[in-house]
């Protein structure tokens, strides 16, 4: 791993991608965004990101479908962030294999502080 | 499309007629059903992502106010937390809507775990704090009668008794107070967990009982009832409660308070 950890963020809206960056970059992020599935490929074959944060509907598919091809490329923790608050949503994210499910919008403080555990 | 009733002509070309219509009928009803699930999935739809930007605003409001960009002034700081709570209050009723257009498509489904109905009291009691606080409301729980767990989607029945609690906060001067109570009923055919929101608050007239948990309605014209919100809190409390089998009612009149009941049939875990 590189003194400054990576983080790709899979999200297709910029509106949430500026605030994540933002949060990110201020606990000394290595930041990447993908808009898509295929970005996300993309950019885990040229450098994969320590930690990826998945929006659960892109426009070509299934956040949740990274989570197998980006782990064989060396990603080693996948977080959903998801806007529905459910159980089934939740078991569906961590049957998947992601460590955390986060509901949008995710609290600001709550967010830096986890990122800490996943910064190894 | 002609609705004239069938008169005249022998009985044959009468029963004919009706016959047509009928056929008519049965086809505009399909129709119009059609259309209706359309739209409330356009408000499952647009609900959703209606979400998104809002989720960005308020993100970007609380880096403001947590000063990863910098430190706020007071007054800055009073102005990002006025972005962030009406940011919160607009996304809790956008949940709303989406909850109420995946009821209404019998798109809800339950995730029933075995809980006890205290730790749901106290939850709800701790996120209407400050509002209580502000308003000088006292609130009592009482589960002392109450059946050890309950086996129920929790997180849906913690929805019922928000929105019921959110309710009486609301309808209650200040100074008021509201309860929150739970006991076990086996006068019904089969025992249930009955659940009590009360409070001493403005009350409501006899003939709106059932109006209230009907979609849309919002009983108004009176200024002693300022209201906020989508009107439609009683109509989701209703629909989260009958998809456990249970029953919602309310018992008040007008100055007198209002006490809500529900039922939550008492389940063994299978």
């Amino acid at each position: 791993m590189t003194a400054v950890p990576r983080v790709l963020i899979v999200e297709d809206n910029e509106l949430v991608t500026g605030a994540m960056q933002i949060l990110f970059e201020s606990a000394d992020w290595h930041v990447a965004i993908a808009n898509s599935v295929a970005a996300a490929v993309a950019d885990g074959e040229r450098h994969p990101a320590a930690l990826v944060l998945l929006d659960l509907s892109l426009p070509d598919g299934d956040g949740l479908s990274l989570v197998e091809p980006l782990r064989a490329l060396g990603s080693r923790y996948f977080v959903a962030l998801t806007g529905r608050d459910d159980p089934e949503t939740r078991d569906r994210c961590l049957a998947a294999g992601c460590v955390d499910v986060l509901v949008k919008p995710v609290p600001v403080r709550e967010l830096l502080a986890k990122a800490l555990a996943w910064r190894v | 499309m002609s609705r004239t009733p069938a008169q005249g002509g022998s009985p044959e070309a009468r029963a004919s007629a009706l016959e047509a219509q009928l056929k008519e009928a049965i086809v505009e009803i399909a129709e119009l059903r059609a259309r209706d699930g359309l739209k409330t999935q356009f408000l499952a739809n647009i609900s959703h992502d209606l979400r998104t930007p809002l989720t960005a605003v308020i993100t970007h409001a609380e880096i403001l106010r947590d000063g990863i960009l910098g430190e706020l002034s007071p007054r800055q700081l009073d102005s990002v937390r006025g972005i962030i709570n009406g940011g919160r209050q607009l996304l809790n009723q956008v949940g709303e809507i989406l909850t109420y257009a995946r009821g209404a498509a019998n798109q809800l489904t339950l995730a029933p775990t075995s809980f006890a109905i205290r730790g749901v009291f106290e939850q709800i009691s701790g996120l209407n704090e400050s509002l209580l606080k502000k308003k000088q409301i006292a609130l009592t729980i009482d589960v002392d009668a109450a059946p050890a767990h309950l086996y129920a989607d929790r997180e849906k029945i913690a929805h019922v008794i928000g929105n019921l609690l959110g309710n009486a906060i609301e309808f209650t001067p200040v100074g008021g107070q509201v309860w929150l109570r739970a006991s076990l009923d086996q006068g019904g055919p089969a025992p249930c967990t009955l659940v009590e929101v009360g409070d001493t608050g403005v009350g409501i007239a006899g003939e709106h009982h059932d109006l209230i948990f009907r979609e849309f309605a919002q009983v108004d014209s009176t200024a002693s009832r300022p209201h906020h919100g989508t009107g439609l809190g009683l109509t989701i409390a209703r629909k989260l409660v009958e998809l456990h089998g249970g029953r919602i009612w309310v018992e008040s009149d007008l100055g007198q308070g209002s006490r809500f009941f529900f039922t939550v049939p008492v389940v063994e875990p299978e």
